[in-house]
Order: structure tokens, then C-alpha cells, then sequence
């Protein structure tokens, strides 16, 4: 692994963190509508919503507002929730490990359906069998998410029983039987995706000089897969995987939503209807941070798997 | 067929005397323990009485915290709470509170008059809250071993009612004092992490945004029907699930023993299930159009909404048991007045407005709109219920010639602009917080510091009812001033009358004692789970 560009890297998080830190705290400011109202809602009267807006310092300049917040983050504080009143960082620590895990999970099975069966899809091209992966893939594509959570929900859940309906449980086993249902309904989404370019990718590898090469030499199909087809034809998956799984870190709200995960995705719309400005920005920061380090991994894996991709 | 003799009926009738004995005996036993798991659709914000903002607070607090007077069951008036009993002087300025003895908070301190003092001036703090003014009348407060005396400014009719409010909840001045923070409101969240109260419950466990547990205070002063303390249950753990269709699968499979909050177009489906008891408890929600009463909207243009007759128009072109079927689902019923028909004092001779397009055209046309009017509402984008009920309505008010546009905004956008009076029309709902009806009339009738609902309507003789019966003690002659306010305010249409609506909570058919009483409060002390 290239170290320094690693860090170079790493340390080009902080011009992005700075541009999205000036960016959010102006946009979460300039859409209508304001925390204090919101929170104490139309009963509450001026006065009393002026006095909240004294007390959480929402009433001085808005150049001084950042000046504060810039100042709470050099102290690593990302500020205190308008809503909720806890911090922000508690908030955060509370609710992105179970996105976290969420996503890696969602990530795990969407994998594990996508790879084998776009290499069966693409080794019997053509074929019903091809043509039955595909199919599957793209129906399952073309339901929204939350429909087809409620479904597995529904089935697996309250009718057979196999499942938790929704929730989080409290150890770490019941995390993984609560959140089986809704990461494979991610999984599914995004296993539709990958599917769909691994296929296109392997049937390209399939026909390449130098896996004929590979098979004339007597290599085993299975070692010919692995190491040549499957290794080469990763690579724009990889890339797009990343992509993917970046959204899901933000984005899972309607999955939370629906099986009930008290996961970031919520948190982060929650607090936008309610303009709650610090969680927000203090969000906003940390996905920023993270899809930043998601796409350095993805990078680094793409050289690995492509030697010929620079990282210099 | 041979009787016995006397002599060998009686061990028989003895017999038979004691098995029916126990049986009643068993019917009537409460079973004690265990752990109901109840749903909710959203999380508690800030569990603090007095700096609480919302219902998702303050609809759970009672379970925490108890007042000196409680709400009774039908929301209309009080009980006796931590205060055994309560004496007005003759002239109504003055009220003696008696406190139960050996009353204990859930740490096991006694309550004493100090706290009963500490709590109520710091819930009648002006600068604590958006609720003090509940408290307004209190000129001060003092406690003297189990009596706590009120001086008030003006006789206030309506003060048992705020000091059964969640507000007025008797904190612990000790524990709350302890809690760090260098103020009122640093020390406020700090100790509602895990707040020490005088309810029957405490809370044990709270993870945000997932589940919130409590536990049952063993302090608590109330009996049950077995005579010893509530509440029956050991623990209550919130779920928070805000899908309804996921809360509604997950009682139907038995994961929870509860739900709040059913979709009204579900509650049929779940009545018909042997397994479920759908319960629509009357509440104080009703539902409305808030209209700009205004000569101009705030671009400029003319609205003329600021026409009665327009109003009543509008009124009268709604068909509400059309729509009360097509909302609500046959679950609720049309509004009579400004408030619901739970709210004391409501009146029930009270007409509202019934269905008369014919009217409704001919007062248009009366007002100098022979052509119709355009208008514009507001209403919560994402929100199906509102969409359903302006879709309807535009039908409703489009064969009179009133042409509606609907105006879709997200919850902040669109409190910002009906603050700022910025709108025509918006879709409005209301639940009583305390069992009288000043508040609402304070809020819709009265012009003061939220004009009206914002509508920008006065009507000086209301200004003076309302004013004259926060003083009158008369239950009769208070009955009487609001049955004008209520009178007044109907002829004047500032909004348009559309229904009531229950709350509607499902619940497993071994769950018994769970009530939510009108004001919202979700009373779990005597919830019990049969085996």
C-alpha cells in the first residue's frame, strides 16, 4: 500500500470537511422555517419563542453563529441537540454504529447474492437461467424499498415468525436476527445493482486472451474464476459498491423507518423537518468524513485489484 | 326426580355457596407483574414539566410525575391527587391545599410542602416555559407542614384544573438541585435523563429514538383493587416505531401489547380481529380550516375571507358526514363549536353549521362573489390525512364555486409562515392540555398574543366574556358566558368546522386498565396484563 498517498489523502479530508462545515451551516440557514417555532409550534407565543431563540443564541448575527460553531468544533464539541437537548457527538455515538452495521451487513449480502450468481448469470449467458437472474433482479429493482421491506416484514416476520418485526435488540445476536430482515431488503437493492454491471464485466473477462490462455495452461475452472475472471471483472464493481454504500450511510431512512432502526438516516431527516440545526450540521460533517473514507478504500481496493490503476 | 333431605343440602349448599365465592373472588383478582411493551409512533423529547414542548412529553409525564390534583377519567373535571383536599376562600382568592400523609417520591424521600412550593414556583415562572401562564393567577405560595396555600391575584376557575395539568407535576427540590448544571435549565436536563418523580413510575433504562423502559415505583401512594400499591405492572417499555403498518404487524404478532396512534382507516380491520380490542377513546382533538381573517393577505391582494358571509360560506359548503367517512372513517364526529364536545363547558345546544350548498352559493353571492372565489390552504406535505381531507374539501367548495389550491409544505416551512400570518388558509388540529376551556378560547376566540389562531378575527364581546369568566367561581354563570362565547364565535366563521376525532390505540385482549384519558395522557397505573 502507497503510504503517502494514503495520507495524502486523508489529509485532503480536511479541505472537504472545511467547504461542507461552510456549506451546510449556510444552507440549513437559508431554508425556511426555524427550529424554536417548529419545536414549540404554533401555540407558542412571540415572546416566548424570542426568549428561546436568546437562550440557544439563535438571535445573534448569523456570522457570529458560525464563529461559535467554529469554534465548538475546534474543541471537537459538535454542539447540543435544539430538540433533544443531549449533544450531538452523544447522538451520533448512540445511532451510527447501528447504521454502521446496517450497512456493512445490507453490503454483506448484497454481495454475497450479486457475485455467484452474476458469474452463473453470465456463464450461462443467454440462457433461461440468465435470463430468470435477471429478471428477479430487475423486479426486485423496481420496487420501492419501503413496499418491499413491509412485504418481507410481513411474511417472514409476522406471518411465519422466522423474524423479529423490526427493532434493534439489545445484544449482539439480536442485533443480527433484528436487522437480518432489513439489510436484505438493502441487500436485495443493492445486489440488483452490482448484478448487473459484474455480469456485463465477467461476460467481458470471459471472452479475454489471457483467461483462454489460462484455461489452455490446464488451470482448474474454479481457480480460472477466482483469480482471473472474477479478480478482473471486480473492478468497476468495486468502484460502484462504494458509490453504493456511501448512499446507504445516509440514506437508509426509509428502511430505518419502516423495520423501526434507530439509526442516523432517521436522526438526520427527523432533525431536517425540525430544523435542528446542530444535528444537521454535526450529521452532515460526519458523513462527509466517512463517504470520504469510503472512497479511499474503494480506491485502494481498486489498485489492489488492478495494478495498473495508479495511486500515486 | 328424589330430593334430598335438609340435613344433606346444607354441606352441598355450602359447597356450592364457597366454589362461587372464589370465582368472583378470581374475576375480581388484578394479576400483578410482568412487562407490557407499548408502541409509539415518535420518542419523548425532554421529559421535564415544566420545559416540555410537546405532546410526545407531555402524554407520558403523568406516568412519571404526579400533581397535586389529578384530571378525572372523562377529562371534565378533577380528583383529589397528592392533595387529599383543596379549600376555596368565599372570596376565591385564596386556596388550602392538604397534602395525603407519608406520600414518598420514587427514591423513597418524602414529599413534602417545600417540594409542593419549590414546584409551583418554578412552574409559574415567567421565564421557565411555554406554560406558566396556566399558573397565572398564583400570587404566591406557601407551605406549612402538610398545607400548601395559594394567594391569588383574582378568583381563578379554572386553577383546580392547572393544578392538575402536567406543569404543575411536584418535583423533588433536593434531587432536582443535585443534578449538575449551573441553572434552572442545565440542571433541568441533566435530571430529565433520568428523572426521580412522584408517579407511579420511574425511568430505568432510555435509549433514544429505540425503546424507553420504566419501572414501577415501589413509593407509590395510590391502591389497587387488592388493596396494595400500584401500579400492577413491574416494567413498561416504550417501542418507538414510527411506521404505523410495522406497529400494527408487530402487535398482530404479540412482539408488543400495544399501539397507539392506528391509522383510522385501519381501525375496522382491527376490530374485526378476536385477538386485538381497538379502542377509540374520546379525546379533545378537533380538526379544522384556520382561514385569514384579514382585509388583505400579506403580499397585498384582497381575501376575501374577511367577509363573514364568505366564512359562513365556506362553512356551509362542507358536507361533514361525507367527509367524516371518507377522513375519518365513520370514527369521528362533525364539530358543534370551536371546541370538542369533551372540553367542559362545551355547549351542546350548539347547531354548528349543517350541509347547504344552496346557502352557501347564495351568501357568496350576497358578498359580492356571484362568480366564486380562489383560494389557497396549506397543508403538510407527506401528510395523507391532509391531503385526503383538502382533496375532499376542494371537491366540497369547487361546486359552490370556490376554487381551491392546495399549497403542499413541510411542518417548519409551514408554522413558519402561519406565524408570520403569512397564509389564506391552513388545515389546523387541537388537544386540550388542561381540563377547562380557557385554553382553546384563549388560543381561537380570543385576539391576545396569538390573534386568534392567527386568523386576525376579534370580537370585543367576546374579549369581555372571556376576560369576565376567568373570574366568575359561578359554574352556572360560567357555563352561561361561554355558551355565548361559543355562540358568538360560531356566527362569526373565523375557521371552518370540520370534526372531532378519537384516539384511536389497539391493544392485545389480555391488557386491561389502560385508559387515555381526553386530555391525551396515556394512564398506564392500572394497567394489568391477564394471564
Amino acid at each position: 500500500m502507497n503510504t503517502a498517498y494514503v495520507v495524502r489523502r486523508l489529509l485532503q479530508i480536511i479541505p472537504l470537511f472545511l467547504a461542507v462545515m461552510v456549506l451546510i451551516f449556510t444552507l440549513v440557514h437559508l431554508i425556511p422555517g426555524d427550529p424554536v417555532s417548529t419545536l414549540l409550534g404554533d401555540r407558542a407565543t412571540d415572546e416566548i419563542v424570542d426568549r428561546a431563540n436568546r437562550e440557544l443564541g439563535l438571535d445573534k448575527p448569523l456570522i457570529v453563529q458560525f464563529g461559535l460553531f467554529v469554534v465548538q468544533l475546534l474543541h471537537g464539541n459538535l454542539g447540543e441537540s435544539i430538540n433533544l437537548k443531549v449533544p450531538v457527538l452523544r447522538l451520533i455515538g448512540e445511532r451510527l454504529p447501528v447504521t454502521l452495521f446496517l450497512t456493512v451487513y445490507a453490503a454483506f449480502i448484497g454481495i454475497l447474492l450479486a457475485v455467484p450468481l452474476a458469474v452463473l448469470a453470465a456463464v450461462k449467458r443467454n440462457t433461461w437461467v440468465d435470463a430468470l437472474i435477471r429478471g428477479f433482479f430487475q423486479f426486485g429493482l423496481s420496487l420501492p424499498v419501503f413496499y418491499l421491506g413491509l412485504q418481507l416484514l410481513t411474511l417472514l416476520g409476522a406471518r411465519l415468525g422466522l423474524f423479529p418485526i423490526g427493532g434493534y435488540g439489545d445484544t449482539i445476536p439480536e442485533h443480527f436476527s433484528h436487522l437480518f430482515l432489513p439489510a436484505l431488503t438493502l441487500g436485495l437493492n443493492l445486489a440488483a445493482v452490482l448484478l448487473r454491471t459484474l455480469r456485463s464485466s465477467v461476460i467481458e473477462v470471459l471472452t479475454a486472451e489471457y483467461v483462454e490462455f489460462a484455461r489452455a495452461k490446464g488451470l482448474r475452472t474454479r481457480v480460472v474464476m477466482t483469480r482471473h475472471v472474477l479478480r478482473n471483472a471486480l473492478i468497476s464493481t468495486v468502484t460502484l459498491l462504494g458509490l453504493n454504500i456511501g448512499a446507504l450511510i445516509g440514506g437508509a431512512v426509509i428502511t430505518e423507518t419502516v423495520f423501526a432502526i434507530p439509526g442516523v438516516g432517521r436522526l438526520m431527516v427527523d432533525a431536517i423537518f425540525s430544523r435542528d440545526y446542530p444535528v444537521v450540521q454535526g450529521l452532515t460533517l460526519v458523513f462527509a468524513v466517512l463517504v470520504a473514507l469510503v472512497f479511499l478504500v474503494t480506491d485502494l481496493l481498486h489498485a489492489r485489484l488492478d495494478p495498473r490503476a495508479e495511486v500515486a | 326426580m328424589k330430593r334430598l333431605p335438609i340435613h344433606r343440602k346444607t354441606p352441598v349448599r355450602v359447597a356450592l355457596a364457597l366454589m362461587a365465592a372464589l370465582s368472583v373472588g378470581q374475576s375480581l383478582a388484578v394479576t400483578r407483574g410482568g412487562q407490557m411493551i407499548y408502541g409509539r409512533y415518535a420518542d419523548s423529547l425532554f421529559l421535564d414539566p415544566v420545559l416540555n414542548d410537546a405532546n410526545l412529553d407531555i402524554w407520558i409525564l403523568t406516568n412519571l410525575y404526579d400533581t397535586l390534583l389529578q384530571p378525572t377519567d372523562d377529562g371534565k373535571s378533577v380528583r383529589p391527587g397528592l392533595a387529599s383536599a383543596f379549600v376555596l376562600s368565599a372570596d376565591g382568592k385564596t386556596m388550602r391545599l392538604t397534602m395525603r400523609p407519608g406520600i414518598k417520591f420514587a427514591d423513597g424521600s418524602a414529599i413534602t410542602s417545600g417540594d409542593v412550593k419549590w414546584s409551583l414556583d418554578r412552574a409559574r415562572n415567567p421565564d421557565n416555559g411555554a406554560w406558566n401562564n396556566l399558573l397565572d393567577s398564583i400570587a404566591s405560595v406557601a407551605a406549612s407542614g402538610n398545607t400548601v396555600t395559594l394567594t391569588l391575584k383574582h378568583p381563578d376557575p379554572s386553577l383546580p384544573a392547572a393544578l392538575a395539568t402536567f406543569n404543575s407535576a411536584i418535583m423533588s427540590q433536593k434531587l432536582f438541585n443535585a443534578a449538575p448544571g449551573a441553572n434552572d435549565a442545565a440542571k433541568a436536563k441533566a435530571f430529565a435523563e433520568k428523572p426521580i418523580g412522584s408517579g407511579p413510575f420511574m425511568v430505568s433504562d432510555w435509549k433514544r429514538g429505540s425503546y424507553m423502559v420504566l419501572k414501577r415505583n415501589p413509593y407509590y401512594w395510590k391502591k389497587g383493587e387488592d388493596g396494595k400499591a400500584l401500579p400492577y405492572l413491574d416494567t413498561l417499555r416504550f417501542e418507538i416505531i414510527p411506521d404505523d403498518n410495522t406497529r400494527i404487524l408487530k402487535l398482530q404478532a404479540g412482539e408488543i401489547q400495544g399501539a397507539e396512534f392506528i391509522p383510522l382507516s385501519r381501525v375496522a380491520e382491527l376490530k374485526a380481529n378476536s385477538k386485538l380490542n381497538m379502542q377509540l377513546f374520546p379525546s379533545t382533538k378537533v380538526n379544522d380550516i384556520i382561514m385569514n381573517n384579514r382585509p388583505k393577505l400579506k403580499d397585498g391582494t384582497a381575501n376575501p375571507l374577511s367577509d363573514v358571509r364568505v366564512r359562513q360560506a365556506m362553512n356551509y359548503a362542507v358536507n361533514r358526514d361525507a367527509l367524516i367517512q371518507l377522513v375519518t372513517f365513520g370514527t369521528g364526529k362533525p364539530m358543534k363549536s370551536f371546541m370538542s364536545s369533551s372540553t367542559p363547558l362545551f355547549d351542546a345546544s350548539q347547531k354548528g353549521y349543517g350541509y347547504d350548498p344552496a346557502k352557501a352559493k347564495a351568501l357568496l353571492s350576497a358578498a359580492g362573489f356571484k362568480n366564486g372565489i380562489d383560494v389557497s390552504s396549506m397543508a403538510t406535505s407527506g401528510s395523507a390525512d391532509d391531503l385526503a381531507l383538502l382533496t375532499a374539501l376542494q371537491q366540497m367548495w369547487g361546486a359552490v364555486g370556490i376554487r381551491l389550491k392546495i399549497e403542499q409544505l413541510d411542518t417548519a416551512t409551514k408554522t413558519a409562515r402561519y406565524r408570520a400570518n403569512d397564509f389564506q388558509m391552513r388545515t389546523g388540529a387541537w388537544t386540550d392540555d388542561i381540563a377547562d376551556p380557557s385554553e382553546i378560547t384563549g388560543y381561537y376566540a380570543v385576539a391576545g398574543a396569538t390573534e386568534a389562531a392567527h386568523t386576525g378575527f376579534k370580537n370585543d364581546t367576546i374579549e369581555k366574556l372571556f376576560v369576565q369568566s376567568q373570574q366568575e367561581t359561578s359554574r352556572v354563570k360560567r357555563t352561561g358566558l361561554y355558551r355565548q362565547i361559543q355562540t358568538i364565535y360560531t356566527n362569526a366563521a373565523p375557521t371552518v368546522y370540520l370534526f372531532e376525532t378519537p384516539y384511536p390505540v389497539a391493544l392485545l385482549k389480555n391488557v386491561k386498565g389502560f385508559i387515555q384519558i381526553p386530555l391525551g395522557n396515556n394512564i398506564f397505573e392500572r394497567t394489568s396484563l391477564e394471564k
